[in-house]
């Protein structure tokens, strides 16, 4: 018994595995031919001939399955066209965000480089107009530190003795006087404020003529001193410094470099002098380029 | 295969042809498209042999090709080889292997991609190689996550076949 076979009941033969592999591969050759024979014939006459006929009459019997499908997935593909925007909407809001960030740079960026050409502009203009002092050349210079609080008064230039910077050189902007050299190292200078209390220059009214000494006034303006009573000053009128009136006392400013404008003036009957309040030309607090005159014939 | 399961196995390739014409080929994850007729066809093939597989490719591609007014026979070729190529697999070494489907369709879907652009690039038409070997990755992925539902789905509507490699006798020892 043991020894004998049991003849177990037969199974469903495999469908592919009974046919014959010759038929299997009849069948995939046949179908392979076919599908080469549409596709030339597709090609040949793209739109014409009878399997165009055939192909347009199978697109419109299965157009209303298409429809069908369309309809029954159109709420499927709202959700996830829903989903998507939502997506793509934050992906867009980041990338955006990060867009705005960098145009914000941009734009300050352009602004500061905007100011500053306009400074340039400025002192070139000044450099090569008719008030530029004919015996100083201009040494021009960028501003490296700025004053750091209301009780310093100076600023530091990129320029030094090696550039032929000496101490006591004017130092200009622009729109009008700055202040002077007060220290020279080999590559940088420490220019002193005209706000300084220290400071002084010689200044004169350019249209009625009257001249005095500019001191450092309240709140960043200048005042006019020891200017008597009987001159006549007017608001708005231009004060340019004064230069050298006798040869063998030089002044330290050459001649007409303009400072500023008068802004007020009174006269205290107590008092001897006119008290003349004036606004400097230069805007201390954004200075990024000056110019610093240096005579081109140094006396010493 | 029975007339029954033929029924079954052309009901579903139609059905999933009409879906992808219309639905998924619209469908764009990635730069890929999702392909529901040839995770089907896969199925099919891999449950019903070569031959079934050929035959359902053919019909499936025509089907594509007659709703999509392309040029007829482009999609039916390559979804032919397909077919057979994975019903091949499926009669010899793939069958019961519960990888089998998923190694078909990463396998069969670079072929049909690649299949499809050197067919179009032959007869002259647009083929953007790069675009098809980026979108290669995601539509790998897009159609494995198709395949467990769709294969599950397939092997519900046709019962795998007894397995005919089984030996009809058994050697009583003793």
């Amino acid at each position: 018994m043991l020894a004998s076979s049991v003849q177990r009941s037969k199974p469903t033969p495999y469908p592919s595995k009974a046919r014959s592999a010759l038929i299997r591969r009849t069948v995939v050759a046949v179908l392979v031919v076919v599908a080469l024979a549409l596709i030339t014939i597709s090609f040949r006459s793209p739109t014409s001939g009878a399997l165009h006929d055939v192909q347009g009459l199978g697109a419109t019997v299965l157009r209303p399955f298409q429809v069908a499908a369309t309809r029954i997935a159109q709420p499927f593909r709202d959700g996830y066209d829903y989903l998507s925007s939502i997506s793509s909407a934050k992906s867009e809001n980041r990338r955006l965000k990060h867009e705005l960030t960098e145009l914000r740079s941009e734009v300050i960026a352009n602004a500061a480089l905007a100011a500053k050409a306009q400074q340039l502009e400025k002192l070139l203009h000044f450099e090569q107009g008719r008030t530029f002092p004919r015996d100083y050349r201009a040494i021009n210079a960028g501003v490296i530190s700025f004053p750091s609080g209301p009780f310093t008064h100076s600023i530091v230039i990129d320029r030094g003795s090696s550039d032929g910077v000496r101490t006591d050189s004017p130092v200009t902007s622009g729109d009008g006087l700055v202040g002077i050299v007060s220290n020279v190292d080999s590559h940088t200078a420490l220019v002193t404020l005209l706000t300084d209390p220290d400071f002084f220059v010689e200044a004169r009214d350019y249209h009625t003529g009257v001249r005095g000494g500019l001191k450092p006034g309240p709140g960043g303006t200048l005042q006019l001193t020891e200017v008597p009573k009987q001159k006549v000053v007017h608001n708005g009128d231009v004060l340019v410094t004064d230069g050298t009136r006798n040869a063998r006392y030089p002044d330290l400013y050459p001649y007409g470099i303009p400072i500023g404008r008068v802004t007020s003036f009174s006269a205290l009957d107590t008092a001897t002098f006119l008290q003349v309040q004036v606004q400097p030309f230069a805007n201390l607090g954004s200075l990024d380029a000056v110019a610093v005159l240096v005579p081109k014939n140094p006396r010493r | 295969m029975t007339l029954s399961d033929g029924v079954k196995a052309a009901a579903l390739l139609f059905a999933a042809a009409i879906a992808q014409v219309s639905v998924f080929s619209q469908l764009q994850v990635l730069g890929a498209v999702p392909d529901v007729l040839l995770v089907s066809l896969v199925g099919i093939a891999l449950l019903r042999g070569s031959v079934a597989g050929a035959v359902g490719g053919f019909f499936a591609g025509l089907i594509v090709d007659t709703a999509s007014l392309g040029t007829m026979g482009l999609t039916s070729l390559v979804l032919t080889v397909a077919g057979y190529w994975i019903g091949r697999y499926g009669e010899t070494t793939g069958r019961d292997r519960a990888h089998a489907p998923f190694l078909s369709i990463a396998v069969v879907t670079v072929l049909y991609q690649l299949g499809l652009l050197v067919m179009h690039f032959v007869l002259g038409e647009s083929a953007p190689g790069g675009a098809v070997v980026r979108s290669l990755v995601p539509a790998i992925l897009l159609n494995l996550v198709l395949t467990a539902p769709l294969y599950a789905l397939v092997r519900r509507l046709l019962r795998p076949p007894e397995r005919e490699e089984l030996t009809a006798e058994v050697q009583l020892l003793g």
